[in-house]
């Protein structure tokens, strides 16, 4: 055994270690210098980022650390993720104009939290992983409320949601102790031989699904997302807590049980239902980031269901979507954040024409809606790609249901299309709504745009060459080995074959000289609109109610409705049930002291007649 | 096949060029038959090859305030594709299992560029009745999407295959009751996906003005067009092979016609849906393909794991 000195010295140990005294650094820095305080957060996560690749490359375990912490194919993938992520929100935190009020708290609790998930990834035993997932639940609730008192519902819920799945866990690992006598991760495999073993399982599964935001508990991703700062969500709900959750779920379903057909059922059952449910709910919102925030929760289903094909093909496509997840959904989440900054709302209806205004946006924002959504030859479009083959691959072990699987996760990826087609126009496309002056906004600073274009230029790598990349060196190691596809896409090949008949299109444009084009107003049927000094609100399309048609039609409309008084939300129905039983309670708790004074008095006069007997 | 690289490949055969010619050769028998419908003469041959010509050599206009990189890439992105999409069908055919090739999956995505295109460009030109335009093709994706995919599922479901190649090598699919009710779904999607009437509520001339074109002129428009032919003949190429056991080159000259046979019945098919039927609206198109069509397309699959 070696001493605390090695341990801090050895690179797995300063990954975790120097985010944590980045944190405590920031936190003595006096508030006044919110400036410093940032420089110092991106200083020290760029060099936790440095690190974690350098034990990225190296791989291999520390000395002494051995039963405590693990570094193999899988966690040392996700660790390099977790610390990158937290190096580009940082950056982008410099120069956003929300953050310098809290700076001091919120660049704290950023470190703090990129060192907890390193450690949380790399804990091999069960009982350290716990008391470091609750602590992530701890930076989470701490980080959401800091955007002001209107978010402090949202931390709360989250806390509740995301505190209440650790109960599950420490259940689960009770459970694990108590068939196997041993707290470790990467123990013998448990295979399902009674009751108790699916309910760790299920334990398990639950407490991964909580932090990823799986239906039926994602209803804290929404709520978060719309209230929080946009950078913490883009880091916590979107990245950070998409790597942890399926990270765990893959290391449970790989390392710890074997699910049978019976327990793959129920992952793929609850990954279909999330990514058509979270997608439709995306289609019909009001608000930028509370849209986003749905399509976190429907792009968790893609990872569940390619880990509950139970196949190698599946698990890969299932982690290759968590990165590729991470990667633009946290580009559009930073999006969002940018047009927040220059237009002063998310609000669809209020927003507009910004393509012009903002074009490093719109190129990162329209870059990351097209690999969302799972158009060729964008990295989206890879692991979804894989999964599906994943889902074809285990048609064998539970019957003709896979079709409704792949149906759906196929259809999933057409509505978020849908969604994304109404962001680009309402956001960026489309005239600003009447009575809106968008005229002012400018393109944001280099600390903000260069982590935008950043994940957007990964966006592209990742898919087009997705197999020399991330396949070769993350993902296949994660996953466990090389597993041949059953299905054909050359992405690098496919993409330069595109690319040609693109350069063709775009000769014929300059033979033809179409690059020299005038600019005409537009034609609304020969009538002159918008023109006068009271625009025409009436002929005005900001696309937030492209889909109109398709949420008033039955039995779809009955759905929507339900949604709106939160009927799927398993929080609002757990604390109405729970406030229906504590309402008396909660009655005799009004605070007004001569009540309590009351109270008291009784108590008393009881206890003196009980004493006097 | 392997002689040629896969640069020309792509843009002349079986990819850009082939497409193009062969689709607006399509366009041809589609207006000719359409015109014997309404008793009159018809174009002349070269009629589409001169209309992408004449817009070739028209001025291009950009809309004011709109988004005008994208207003002119949006064509050609929905070119490659199809050029793309094109290109992997035939090489199924022409060489079987050899080098660079595609899955159904690849072929239903890269299949849904061309929708794509148009509804970016149509965003990007700033026009409400574009946006409508393009709202409309948004929601009929969605609509034909569900069924469509299911459709080609069924086969996927029977052959237990996803690429071409092995598709093509198990007994066609319409030789049974559930190819047949598949292959009849996937026809009502093709329509709906090259936006004929009586799904063409995108475009709709009489209440959009051409909606998502409506900015549309010179090059732009013409690769537009373009890529609508290359669709046009493209999509029932797909369906042959998915379903009709493609088109079988190198066996001899009659497997060759029979396969063209199939193209050209399915070309007809369309055409006199195309002017047998009045516009849909889009709600209704939405219920139609979400309702009966899925529907039937689950019958279909349910049918393959029965055995039929």
């Amino acid at each position: 055994m070696n001493g605390l000195g090695d341990i801090l010295r050895h690179p797995v140990g300063l990954t975790i270690g120097v985010p944590l005294l980045t944190g405590l650094i920031g936190r003595l820095l006096p508030r006044a210098w919110r400036r410093e305080q940032g420089i110092v957060a991106v200083a020290g996560t760029a060099v936790a980022a440095m690190l974690a690749w350098r034990v990225f490359a190296a791989g291999g375990l520390m000395p002494g650390a051995g039963p405590w912490l693990v570094v193999d194919g899988l966690s040392r993938f996700v660790l390099a993720a977790v610390a990158t992520f937290g190096f580009l929100i940082a950056l982008f935190s410099l120069g956003h104009a929300a953050v310098p009020p809290v700076a001091r708290e919120y660049y704290a609790y950023l470190a703090w939290t990129v060192g907890i998930a390193c450690g949380a990834v790399l804990a091999n035993d069960l009982i350290l992983l716990l008391v470091l997932w609750g602590l992530l639940g701890l930076t989470l609730y701490v980080m959401i409320g800091l955007s002001g008192p209107d978010a402090s519902a949202a931390a709360k819920k989250s806390f509740v949601i995301v505190g209440g799945s650790d109960c599950l866990l420490m259940l689960g690992i009770v459970i694990v102790w108590l068939l196997t006598g041993s707290t470790r991760m990467n123990g013998p495999v448990l295979p399902f031989t009674g009751g108790l073993t699916y309910a760790a399982f299920l334990c398990f599964a639950a407490a991964a699904l909580a932090k990823a935001g799986a239906v039926p508990v994602h209803s804290w991703v929404p709520d978060c997302g719309e209230k929080a700062l946009a950078p913490v969500t883009a880091f916590l709900p979107a990245s950070l807590d998409k790597l942890l959750g399926i990270y765990l779920l893959a290391r449970v379903t790989r390392g710890m049980f074997a699910p049978d057909a019976c327990m793959n059922l129920v992952l793929m059952a609850v990954g279909a239902v999330t990514v058509v449910a979270a997608v439709m709910m995306a289609l019909v919102q009001h608000d930028l980031k509370r849209l986003l925030s749905y399509h976190a929760v429907s792009q968790v289903g893609y990872m569940v269901l390619g880990i509950g094909a139970g196949t190698p093909l599946g698990l890969a496509g299932g982690l290759f979507h968590m990165l590729n997840n991470a990667v633009y959904k946290s580009a559009l989440f930073l999006c969002a954040g940018a047009v927040e900054e220059k237009a002063g709302t998310t609000d669809l209806d209020r927003l507009g024409g910004l393509a012009r205004a903002m074009p490093a946006t719109f190129a990162t924002c329209l870059t990351a809606s097209l690999a969302i959504s799972g158009i060729p030859p964008l990295n989206g479009f890879f692991s979804k790609w894989m999964v599906y083959q994943g889902i074809v691959q285990s048609a064998g072990a539970a019957g003709p249901v896979w079709v409704v699987w792949l149906a759906a996760a196929m259809i999933g990826s057409a509505l978020t299309l849908a969604s994304f087609a109404k962001v680009l126009h309402a956001v960026f496309l489309c005239k600003p709504a009447a009575g809106t002056d968008l005229r002012e906004a400018r393109e944001v600073n280099w600390a903000m745009r260069a982590p935008m274009l950043a994940l957007a230029a990964v966006c592209v790598l990742f898919g087009v060459l997705a197999v020399p990349l991330p396949l070769r060196t993350m993902i296949l190691p994660a996953a466990g080995g090389d597993t041949p596809m059953i299905g054909v896409w050359w992405s690098g090949t496919a993409t330069a074959m595109m690319a040609a008949a693109f350069v063709f299109g775009l000769l014929l444009y300059a033979v033809s000289r179409a690059g020299r084009a005038r600019e005409c107003a537009t034609y609304v049927g020969g009538e002159i609109v918008g023109a006068s000094a009271a625009p025409a609100a009436s002929v005005e399309v900001t696309g937030v109610d492209f889909y109109r048609t398709i949420e008033e039609m039955q039995p779809l409309q009955s759905i929507y409705a339900a949604a709106g008084k939160k009927l799927f939300d398993l929080y609002d129905v757990g604390t109405s049930v729970l406030f229906y039983f504590v309402e008396a309670l909660r009655k005799a708790h009004g605070g007004v002291l001569p009540v309590y004074l009351t109270w008291v008095l009784a108590g008393l006069l009881i206890l003196v007649w009980r004493l006097a007997q | 096949m392997e002689m040629l690289p896969l640069t020309l490949q792509v843009l002349v055969f079986p990819g850009l060029l082939f497409a193009a010619a062969a689709g607006l050769v399509t366009s041809w028998v589609d207006r000719m038959v359409t015109a014997r419908v309404q008793m009159r003469v018809g174009p002349p041959f070269l009629q589409p090859f001169y209309d992408v010509v004449k817009l070739m050599i028209k001025e291009t206009c950009v809309p004011a305030g709109g988004a005008r990189a994208l207003f002119l890439a949006a064509p050609l992105a929905g070119l490659a594709g199809a050029a793309l999409a094109s290109t992997i069908i035939w090489r199924a055919f022409l060489a079987r299992g050899s080098g660079f090739s595609g899955d159904v999956i690849v072929l239903l995505y890269l299949l849904t560029l061309p929708a794509l295109a148009v509804i970016l460009g149509s965003f990007a030109s700033r026009n409400p009745l574009a946006s409508l335009g393009g709202s409309r093709e948004m929601k009929l994706l969605l609509a034909y999407e569900l069924p469509f995919v299911l459709a080609v599922l069924a086969v996927v479901a029977r052959t237990g295959a996803l690429r071409l190649e092995e598709i093509l090598a198990a007994p066609a699919a319409a030789t049974r009751p559930s190819g047949i009710i598949a292959l009849v779904v996937a026809v009502l999607c093709m329509q709906a996906k090259l936006t004929l009437v009586p799904f063409d509520a995108p475009e709709a001339e009489t209440e959009l003005s051409g909606g998502a074109y409506i900015e549309y002129s010179g090059p732009p428009l013409a690769v537009f067009k373009l890529t609508r032919a290359m669709m046009l003949f493209t999509m029932p190429v797909f369906l042959v092979a998915v379903f009709g056991g493609g088109i079988r080159l190198g066996d001899g000259v009659l497997p060759a016609v029979a396969g063209v046979l199939k193209v050209v019945g399915l070309v007809v098919a369309t055409i006199l849906i195309r002017n047998t039927a009045p516009r849909v609206r889009i709600d209704q198109a939405v219920r139609f393909f979400w309702g009966p069509a899925t529907l039937a397309a689950l019958v279909a699959t349910g049918l393959v794991f029965v055995g039929l």
